[in-house]
């Protein structure tokens, strides 16, 4: 097992059950969370090809009762480099709760931060999860 | 990570890798490699890598319409005055380039002419990517009035005019050019396409070292010199240069400020990237246009995506590495003469013009003069040696064809 995907589950089985039960909607997701959301996410492809284009499927699951978020962006940048992808992913709304980002790249080996922004009325939360490929 | 390249992985490093990029030289002439440059060099092969034809074009891998397009490739009555023709930049004997700093058509031209050899691999054409595929970066010179000053009129008048080029257009698309000029034109460039995929470069003295780490054949790895494997050694290690030349074809390609001076002439600049994401949008030739083949748009991908940012002000392509010894002089302006001074220009950069967009990809490498020296060996290992064919073909490997 991965250390990456390791970490993963362990934060899984953090969670709530109602929440767990929530995220289970995407099989063999990666979890993230945030004070307003929990997140699942996974790659097409997977695991993300260097140099080629990828989508993200994203389930979001608002915490506490809170709204479905207004808008939900995807982004992916190199922290270490300082610099994001030449593409502008679109995400389409597939509903209850589910999203598909489009046109990412990484561009370039190494690490990059996946973005997930989820603006809702009230509030604005990012959830980042580091990758690395090669 | 594919169980071939795993199982590869593991015969190189027992034989080749030393844990960490340590001891200089191992022994036998071979030296020695950390298991991840082991693992980066790996990654730069097995050249050729395999190939699709282009579904944006409907005659894309098929030998008539490569046929068709050699012919229009050296018929300078494509041009607006009948003198220039895409073989007056691309030579032949060249590799496909014209050994100028800039390229001169019907005019002078801001930038250096790009080599040929496996342009079927790439994902943006031109050094500003403003297009998105071969058929339609083949239309651009035509009508561009620097190059060759050319029109869809004149083009389509050609080719339904001309007996043997209307043989050829028959065979290629399967009857005679239409009544529309502009379709005209974006079938002649889809042929002059299906030509520029034939031109595929040949194995290199790395790609023989690079098969022999894979298979552990230390006898075969002993032959790449000992100067090449360092400078490789500095290439996927401490140079980093392998984050934008990666793969088989030693490109991203994508866009890189290198911090080649913006200036042109005096008071003039070249936007690179910028402008080329603006003309890529306005270029009725995109895939996302009409002239597409491909209902899907399956290739559009990156064109509906692209991304216009400050910081593409001063891009341009990263360009493959392969034949690179044949293709001086370098950098998209022209403006270093040979490899010592690409190497040089790396080793001595000036930070303070490159990290203006707040990059920190690129430092100084502040190479000794032997690690120069061994960084311009790799870089010649990169390149068939062998004269290019009588058709002035660079390379042997076989282009797959779709079936007539």
């Amino acid at each position: 097992m991965s250390a990456g995907l390791g970490a993963a589950l362990l934060a899984w089985s953090a969670l709530a059950a109602a929440d767990a039960a929530c995220l289970a909607g995407l099989d063999g997701g990666q979890a993230l969370e945030s004070p307003g959301y929990l997140l699942a996410y996974r790659t097409r492809p997977a695991p993300i090809p260097l140099g080629q284009h990828f989508a993200v499927e994203v389930l979001v699951c608002p915490r506490g009762g809170g709204a479905a978020p207004d808008a939900v962006r995807v982004d992916a940048h190199m922290p270490e480099h300082r610099h994001g992808m030449n593409s502008r992913p679109t995400v389409r709304a597939e509903g209850a709760g589910r999203y598909r980002a489009e046109g990412l790249l990484l561009h370039m080996p190494g690490r990059w931060d996946l973005v997930f922004e989820l603006r809702g009325p009230d509030r604005t939360d990012r959830l980042t999860r580091s990758v690395v490929v090669e | 990570m594919r169980a071939g390249a795993v199982a590869a992985l593991a015969v190189a490093s027992a034989l080749f890798a030393s844990g960490a990029a340590g001891d200089p030289v191992a022994p036998a002439g071979l030296a020695r490699f950390s298991d991840v440059e082991v693992q980066r060099i790996l990654r730069h092969g097995p050249w050729p890598p395999p190939w699709a034809p282009d579904p944006s074009s409907r005659v894309s891998g098929r030998a008539a319409a490569a046929a068709l397009g050699e012919r229009l490739f050296f018929d300078p009555r494509l041009s607006g005055g009948g003198t220039v023709s895409c073989a007056t930049c691309h030579r032949p004997e060249r590799r496909f380039t014209d050994g100028r700093p800039r390229a001169e058509g019907l005019a002078a031209v801001d930038r250096n002419t790009p080599a040929l050899a496996n342009v079927r691999w790439q994902r943006w054409f031109g050094w500003d990517g403003a297009g998105d595929s071969l058929w339609a970066e083949s239309s651009r010179p035509i009508l561009d009035p620097r190059e060759m000053g050319g029109s869809a009129r004149g083009v389509a008048d050609l080719v339904r005019a001309d007996p043997d080029l209307g043989r050829g257009w028959v065979r290629a698309f399967g009857a005679a050019p239409g009544p529309d000029d502009l379709g005209v034109l974006v079938d002649a460039a889809k042929a002059l396409a299906a030509y520029q995929e034939t031109l595929v470069s040949g194995r290199t003295p790395f790609d023989a070292f690079r098969d022999a780490l894979a298979q552990g054949d230390v006898a075969a790895a002993r032959r790449y010199p000992l100067a090449a494997q360092r400078g490789l050694r500095l290439f996927v290690g401490r140079g980093a240069c392998h984050l934008c030349h990666l793969g088989p074809a030693f490109t991203s390609g994508e866009f890189q400020d290198v911090g080649i001076p913006f200036f042109v002439a005096p008071g003039r600049v070249d936007p690179g990237r910028y402008e080329g994401v603006k003309r890529l949008r306005a270029n009725p030739f995109n895939l996302l246009g009409p002239h597409s083949d491909d209902p899907a748009r399956t290739t559009a991908t990156g064109t509906r995506h692209v991304r216009l940012e400050h910081r593409n002000w001063g891009e341009f392509k990263v360009p493959s590495l392969r034949d690179v010894a044949h293709t001086a002089p370098y950098m998209h302006d022209g403006s270093l003469a040979t490899l010592r001074d690409v190497v040089r220009h790396y080793s001595e950069l000036d930070e303070s013009r490159l990290h203006v967009h707040g990059e920190r990809i690129l430092r100084p490498l502040r190479l000794t003069d032997a690690e120069a020296e061994d960084l311009v060996a790799f870089l010649r290992s990169l390149s068939d040696e062998r004269a290019p064919t009588a058709s002035g073909r660079p390379g042997s490997a076989s282009p797959p064809r779709r079936p007539e």
